[in-house]
């Protein structure tokens, strides 16, 4: 079942800033990474998600519902995390807390207390002076203390120590084994891949891929490095074995050689490299961060230069 | 090799166990020394104190010859540093602020500030107040930097930044390390220092548990891989030979084994009587290292 929808989705601010023409779907019980730099659209598609804004052509829908005239009817059902917390001034902890449940009409603490428990928030003391970490745990607990079953959660961990950032990472699979549907923006490798079952990347406004987590995880397709005790043994091995099409050769650098090959020929480059003598033989891993940074080229330049005038 | 920074048994007890304890750590000429460990254990306090900001209850710290405490002025004026939490003070826009650090630095020439200004794509334009995270960041990298200053201190100096202008700055640091400066940075990402260091200090609780050359951990002799094969005999029939097998996972048919590199061509010729579903290699990295001593007890 659907529960997230955004289709032919544009909004354009000019100068090539905004989004265009993006479409994805989260299932129920999925987590769903958007991964990209600061500027891409991920804070743009998620304020549009939340019915804050109009889209200029297509459609963002949560449960089904257009979000832009339907907000009131399921605000109550998604807990959102935005990106930059700014938190009423002149209230404790306490207050704030006591204001969120209101609105959100929770009659029941023991889930407040269990996430302030987990996230070793201390609640006492002006919102105003806490530090950034107190500020977004108490963030945390405000959008999810009515349990919600749509998690959007926009950069959720900056700003977070490391230990906290394994907590909410645990919270998160925790959720999703609860059968909650979360979409995740995020820039930090380590917890889209933690998390997420399905990763989009977004640049300039445009997903420019999409997959499955475990596609990348465990990838059929290996590339291996292979250095030939001589230069002879590298084309001896070439000669007889390249041209059966069990596996491509990438790149070759004196007497080494970068094969890309599927799991189901693994057993035909054994035997071919049992007939060769090799000094070593690696494998090169893609990681999320490989597969994310082939995708971004650097560019684009703006920004200003100083000029050294003195006043 | 010169020492550039030297510090010897430096103890600074905050009390409750908090605090360092008796760190020895040096760092060469030209050398790039990464410093992790987890939040609250002794990175920042090791870098104050090199700084001048802490003075240390034992022990001493030399930078180029100086005494880290007593000649405190006189070292942040040739040191490059990044603070781990960056608090500003009252100038109206980053391009104030650069142009205070510039004169205070004795730099008449921009041209350096402004190149790394491009590459971290900062308006320094910006109000500083109203800066985010990533931009303040940005901010005191390039006042760190603009002095081309021998030394660079920098103390988590990724934080905030996206993974784009991650690279962008790992790329200025590298060009740093190709210039011959002698360069201390403290992460919390494996990998940067990984991709970056010559050598790196784990400190645990206080102390330094461990100083490993990445040399070492890259040009390991041996090396592990993890194979599955297609049918249960085969994965019992390999078993019988004298591999070292480090994990065994029967209901995959997987078997994980350490092996030197230079019996890789052996294992191959082995591998030919048998089906092979894939194999793939377990690297041997910095976490791991760092994990394994922990594992091992090595590590309080």
């Amino acid at each position: 079942m659907i529960k997230i929808e955004v289709e032919h989705f544009t909004k354009d601010y000019g100068f090539g800033r905004g989004v265009f023409d993006i479409s994805f779907q989260i299932h129920e019980g999925e987590v769903y990474g958007f991964l990209g730099p600061n500027g891409a659209g991920k804070s743009t598609t998620i304020r549009h998600l939340l019915g804050f804004s109009k889209p200029d052509k297509g459609h963002t829908r949560i449960l089904g519902m257009e979000t832009f005239t339907n907000y009131d009817k399921f605000m109550d059902k998604i807990g959102y995390l935005p990106g930059e917390i700014a938190l009423p001034e002149g209230l404790t902890g306490y207050e704030f807390i006591e204001m969120i449940k209101e609105l959100k009409r929770v009659k029941d603490d023991k889930y407040i207390k269990y996430l302030c428990d987990l996230f070793e928030v201390d609640p006492t003391g002006e919102t105003k002076r806490m530090s950034l970490g107190m500020k977004r745990k108490l963030a945390i607990v405000a959008a999810f203390m009515n349990d919600p079953e749509i998690l959007i959660l926009d950069e959720p961990t900056s700003g977070l120590d490391l230990k906290m950032q394994q907590v909410f990472i645990d919270f998160i699979k925790e959720e999703k084994e609860r059968g909650k549907t979360i979409l995740l923006s995020s820039h930090i490798f380590s917890e889209v891949d933690a998390t997420c079952d399905r990763i989009a990347i977004i640049k300039e406004g445009k997903i420019v891929a999409e997959f499955y987590a475990t596609d990348l995880k465990h990838s059929k397709n290996k590339k291996y490095e292979v250095e030939f005790s001589s230069l002879d043994d590298l084309h001896v091995f070439r000669n007889l074995y390249e041209k059966s099409g069990k596996f491509t050769i990438i790149n070759q650098e004196d007497n080494h050689l970068l094969i890309n090959i599927n799991d189901e020929n693994i057993n035909y480059l054994i035997k071919a490299l049992s007939h060769v003598h090799f000094r070593s033989f690696s494998q090169l891993k893609e990681t999320l961060e490989d597969y994310f940074m082939k995708y971004y080229k650097e560019d684009r330049d703006f920004g200003g230069a100083i000029q050294w005038k003195k006043s | 090799m010169e020492k550039v920074i030297e510090i010897k048994d430096v103890t600074k007890d905050f009390g409750n166990g908090r605090g360092i304890f008796d760190i020895d750590l040096s760092i060469y000429k030209g050398e790039m020394l990464g410093f992790i460990g987890p939040n609250g254990a002794g990175k920042t306090t090791t870098i104050r104190t090199i700084m001048g900001f802490i003075k240390p209850d034992k022990g001493s710290i030399t930078v180029k010859g100086m005494d880290a405490w007593k000649d405190s002025a006189r070292i942040k004026q040739f040191v490059g540093y990044v603070p781990g939490e960056i608090g500003f003070p009252d100038y109206k826009s980053g391009t104030d602020f650069l142009k205070a650090i510039a004169e205070f630095k004795g730099v008449k020439d921009l041209s350096y500030a402004n190149y790394l200004i491009e590459k971290l794509q900062l308006d320094p334009s910006a109000n500083l107040k109203r800066m985010s995270k990533g931009m303040k960041q940005k901010t005191a990298i390039v006042a760190s930097l603009l002095a081309d200053n021998d030394i660079i201190i920098l103390d988590e100096p990724t934080t905030g930044l996206d993974p784009l202008m991650r690279v962008s700055f790992l790329d200025i640091i590298k060009a740093e390390k190709a210039k011959g400066k002698t360069i201390f940075m403290s992460s919390h990402v494996y990998e940067e220092l990984e991709k970056t260091c010559d050598r790196v200090a784990l400190i645990n609780n206080g102390r330094i548990v461990d100083v490993v050359k990445l040399d070492d951990i890259k040009n390991r002799k041996v090396t592990d891989f993890k194979i599955e094969f297609t049918n249960q005999d085969d994965y019992l029939n390999f078993k019988r030979l004298n591999y070292q097998i480090i994990r065994d996972q029967e209901t995959y048919n997987q078997v994980t084994i350490t092996i030197e590199k230079d019996r890789i061509k052996m294992l191959f010729n082995d591998l030919t009587n048998y089906q092979v579903k894939f194999i793939a290699e377990i690297k041997y990295t910095l976490e791991r290292h760092f994990n394994e001593l922990i594992r091992r007890g090595e590590v309080i």
